[in-house]
């Protein structure tokens, strides 16, 4: 089981970033809030067809839950408002940085006190050495990133 | 780089995306993945059109666009339902440092083949060093 969620979570992350590629390109030429609102509507389509036609009935539905349990929807559109403001400020080396960190913390939190009806999966030793191998690799994203904005720079320069 | 108070705003945001995976999780167990997911895109999309309805939308120009640019929107779903189903079963620690490895090596792949009109460039060696440092975290958080 561990290792199909492992895999279908790398696949997943795969998809997230050839959709980031795919809207990037869009936004800049149709507008940010226009291929956000696409992004939004074509998966409530698509989640809505996959839903009805293939989910089992639940005890509970959409419309019983407590609804501090839907608001998850605020924090990604709340993400997306944040990205669009603070890339051109402080560039896409730091904010991409700058959201990895906020986001395995958080995930690490999360695990640690079970928060929001989540298993309780505490911070041992190993996960201390997990966070010092994926500071490394921020550190490693961050150059990768900064590298490559100067190569886009000497690029448009030299033409 | 003037503008330093901004990076905390953008580490909270990123929280924010955690917190997301957290809420999403228990919540697919109890109402369904396939609704889970619906909640999220069709929350976000109410809060969208009403954002458009006061500013001034030309979403006639997104279908003026060849239609491979549209597909992003379909994709969406598979990252938020991998959210809701993978979560109860490994944690969100793992989910996310998951999700990051597929990223960083899917952003290797699509740079060094030049996909969705981005241009090639040659593999980094940086992103490649990032890839091993998480896959090794991978296996840390793992045990």
């Amino acid at each position: 089981m561990l290792i199909i969620m492992l895999l279908l979570v790398v696949f997943s992350g795969a998809v997230l970033c050839a959709q980031s590629a795919i809207n990037g390109r869009l936004g800049a030429e149709v507008g940010v809030l226009e291929s956000a609102w696409l992004t939004f509507a074509l998966g409530t389509l698509v989640s809505f067809l996959y839903a009805f036609l293939f989910e089992p009935p639940h005890a509970m539905t959409l419309f019983t839950v407590p609804r501090w349990q839907i608001t998850g929807a605020f924090f990604g559109v709340l993400y997306m408002l944040v990205i669009v403001f603070a890339m051109p400020r402080v560039g896409t080396a730091a904010a991409t940085v700058a959201v990895i960190s906020g986001q395995l913390l958080m995930s690490l939190l999360v695990d640690h006190f079970g928060w929001f009806g989540n298993h309780v999966i505490h911070l041992g030793s190993s996960r201390m050495i997990a966070i010092g191998l994926l500071a490394v690799a921020l550190v490693l994203i961050y150059k990768s990133n900064a590298a490559e904005a100067v190569t886009k720079r000497t690029q448009a320069i030299t033409g | 780089m003037q503008q330093l108070w901004i990076l905390p705003l953008v580490v909270l945001a990123g929280m924010g995306l955690s917190v997301e995976a957290g809420l999403l999780g228990p919540l697919g167990e109890q109402i369904g993945h396939g609704w889970a997911t619906l909640g999220i895109f069709g929350l976000g999309t109410l809060l969208l059109t009403l954002g458009l309805v006061f500013a001034r939308p030309r979403l006639g120009r997104l279908f003026g666009k060849p239609r491979w640019m549209l597909v992003g929107g379909v994709l969406g779903p598979v990252y938020v339902g991998a959210l809701t189903l993978a979560t109860p079963h490994i944690g969100v620690g793992l989910t996310m440092v998951g999700i990051l490895f597929g990223q960083v090596a899917a952003s290797l792949v699509i740079d060094h083949f030049g996909w969705f009109g981005a241009g090639k460039r040659p593999v980094d060696h940086y992103r490649v060093g990032a890839l091993v440092a998480i896959l090794g975290a991978l296996w840390f958080i793992n045990i």
